[in-house]
């Protein structure tokens, strides 16, 4: 039978391991960012996470899930002490509610060095942007030689039965109708005459945005309402369809991320929300996903950035008006269900 | 039960009789608000009754088609049965949404269908997906299998020998299964078509996927409610009608069969 044998120094090593261990991990901050999955998750880590935030020795646990959920977390806890999560990703609209009941940190350079580089139309007070798109006009350059310019184009004869939509996305179709035929996002009585208007010309809805490439693909429509992004990711997939900017100006779709007022461990968050606005994290999420960046100071190069490249002259970009459509965003989802979904 | 079931449904009902707010979600109160917006609102009265509609379908053609094959199931001998009962099960082995998505590649524009029917018999593009049919069809698929295993376990309680004596006085098979054995089993249909009338009720993944943003089932306008604009008062208030009224048309069918053909 072997002798067994304990050196000296390994026992002394197996000592001091945990004392070791445990000062890594008391060294190392925790950050639980409540996220969308998929490949915003993905690029999050590889982007932000990884690269970023890990050699600063911060810890980052990915709280996957939708966002309202998310944004109903944020309500529910609101008269904890402390929550449950450091960031939490919202679009733009809840990230307006969120700031208004006064549910999150508000922000400033103090605390966001990074936040003096945040384009003007997009600066908020305790909402960080992270990506923003545009609503534009996707065509099938196959079949279409002379898309739409405009919104009131849509509802020309030549393009019955072959323009389609996401229904999800119905406040935002309802605001560029509004603007197409008011010049403001906010003329709801008339954004939803036209829309009936459309809707007789044909409107075919999708449930979800991915379901309308096969509709593309099959001919099905040869025109549809979607953002730049989502267009920018089927061309790299190998399904060439166009954007079009429409006349009277595109709505931004602008998604970002807040700190709750009782996040745990705010330090890490405030270094978060700076990492998400180095230049290259919003470099990586451009070339991958087709989201703009929402900072002065990253310029995208090659053909990311050709592609992404605003025409000339450049197009109208109109940020919604928050206050209004928060809290319209129920009846307008309400109307349209029964008006445009169900017929 | 009392921890996982009625008080979870305790506090939901105080939610339905919460009034909602965009930004601060719920707002204390007791009002049949939510309750009233149903019944009084045409679009959503529309909605159940679609929800009723396709249900009673689905549970018909369920019934009608599972019948013979549960009957033929549970009669079969020798090592075919073990095979034809794994045929039955294997489509639970999948995923509902999975199977829908089979039902997609099938049903759309460009789709199996379309390019058998156009490439043989040169028709008009051919496209099923978002209608009402495309759902049913979905919803059968899913729910047959469970009709099917259900009556076969009803079926094998019931003693093959009384089919035999039917036969031995001259009656045909048919008229020993409608005289004899239906009769017997109809407590066991009935727990069937419970089954599939509840399921189907309840459906969720196939109406979204199948039906698309047109058509309207009543589980994805409460899922609508809740998640899309965060109104819980009115998806409690949504979800208790869709409680009660499945329970309701269970107990009329259950009053519906006569005293003597019920279960003890």
């Amino acid at each position: 039978m072997p002798e067994f044998t304990l050196p000296r120094r390994t026992v002394l090593g197996m000592l001091a391991a945990p004392a070791l261990l445990t000062r890594r991990a008391a060294a190392a901050e925790t950050c639980v960012v409540g996220t969308w999955g998929g490949d915003y998750a993905r690029l999050l880590r590889e982007n932000i996470d990884d690269p970023i935030l890990k050699p600063a020795d911060v810890n980052v646990i990915q709280d996957v899930g939708d966002e309202t959920p998310r944004y109903t977390k944020l309500v529910a806890q609101k008269m904890l002490p402390r929550g449950t999560t450091d960031i939490a990703c919202l679009g733009a609209v809840n990230g307006f509610r969120a700031t208004e009941a006064g549910l999150v940190e508000p922000l400033d350079e103090t605390k966001v060095p990074n936040l003096k580089h945040v384009l003007p139309n997009l600066r908020a007070t305790g909402f960080v942007p992270h990506i923003y798109s545009a609503q534009v006009i996707v065509y099938n350059p196959a079949a279409v030689s002379d898309p739409p310019k405009s919104f009131a184009d849509l509802l020309d004869p030549k393009w019955k039965g072959k323009v389609g939509m996401v229904s999800t996305v119905a406040p935002w179709v309802l605001m560029g109708a509004s603007l197409v035929e008011s010049g403001t996002t906010t003329d709801f009585d008339k954004a939803k005459a036209f829309m009936l208007k459309l809707n007789a010309n044909g409107l075919r809805l999708y449930p979800e945005t991915d379901s309308l490439a096969p509709a593309f693909k099959s001919g099905e429509i040869d025109v549809g309402v979607i953002w730049l992004a989502r267009s920018f990711m089927w061309h790299n997939a190998g399904f060439p369809v166009k954007g079009q900017f429409p006349s009277e100006g595109a709505i931004l779709y602008v998604s970002g991320m807040v700190v709750p007022k009782n996040a745990p461990n705010k330090a890490a968050a405030f270094k978060y929300m700076n990492a998400l606005l180095e230049p290259s994290a919003q470099q990586g999420f451009a070339a991958h996903m087709g989201y703009l960046p929402t900072i002065d100071d990253a310029p995208l190069s090659g053909s990311v950035g050709e592609q992404l490249a605003f025409p000339e002259p450049k197009p109208k970009l109109v940020t919604p008006d928050y206050a209004v459509i928060s809290k319209s965003m129920a009846d307008l989802n309400d109307w349209w269900i029964k008006n445009i979904q169900h017929t | 039960m009392v921890l996982t079931l009625v008080v979870p449904l305790g506090f939901m009902l105080r939610d339905s009789l919460n009034r909602f707010d965009p930004s601060e979600m719920m707002i204390a109160a007791v009002t049949p608000e939510n309750y009233l917006r149903f019944f009084v609102d045409p679009f959503y009265r529309d909605v159940l009754y679609t929800t009723i509609r396709v249900s009673v379908i689905v549970t018909a053609s369920c019934l009608l088609c599972g019948l013979p094959m549960a009957w033929r199931l549970a009669r079969a001998t020798g090592r075919w049965k073990p095979v034809l009962v794994v045929l039955t099960v294997l489509p639970l082995f999948i995923g509902s949404t999975t199977r829908t998505a089979g039902w997609m590649i099938l049903f759309s524009r460009g789709g199996m269908l379309d390019i058998v029917s156009r490439g043989l018999f040169n028709t008009a593009p051919i496209n099923l997906m978002y209608t009402e049919p495309a759902v049913i069809l979905g919803i059968i698929a899913i729910n047959l299998p469970f009709t099917v295993l259900t009556l076969q376990s009803v079926f094998e309680g019931i003693d093959p020998r009384l089919e035999e004596a039917a036969a031995s006085m001259g009656a045909p098979p048919s008229r020993a299964f409608w005289r004899i054995v239906f009769p017997l089993a109809l407590p066991g249909v009935l727990i069937a078509a419970v089954l599939c009338f509840i399921l189907c009720m309840n459906a969720f993944a196939t109406p979204v996927l199948l039906g698309g943003p047109k058509f309207q089932m009543m589980a994805p306008l409460l899922y609508w409610a809740f998640s899309g604009d965060n109104n819980w008062p009115f998806a409690a208030a949504l979800a208790f009608i869709l409680m009660a009224t499945t329970l309701g048309l269970t107990g009329l069918a259950n009053v519906a069969i006569p005293r003597r053909y019920r279960g003890n």
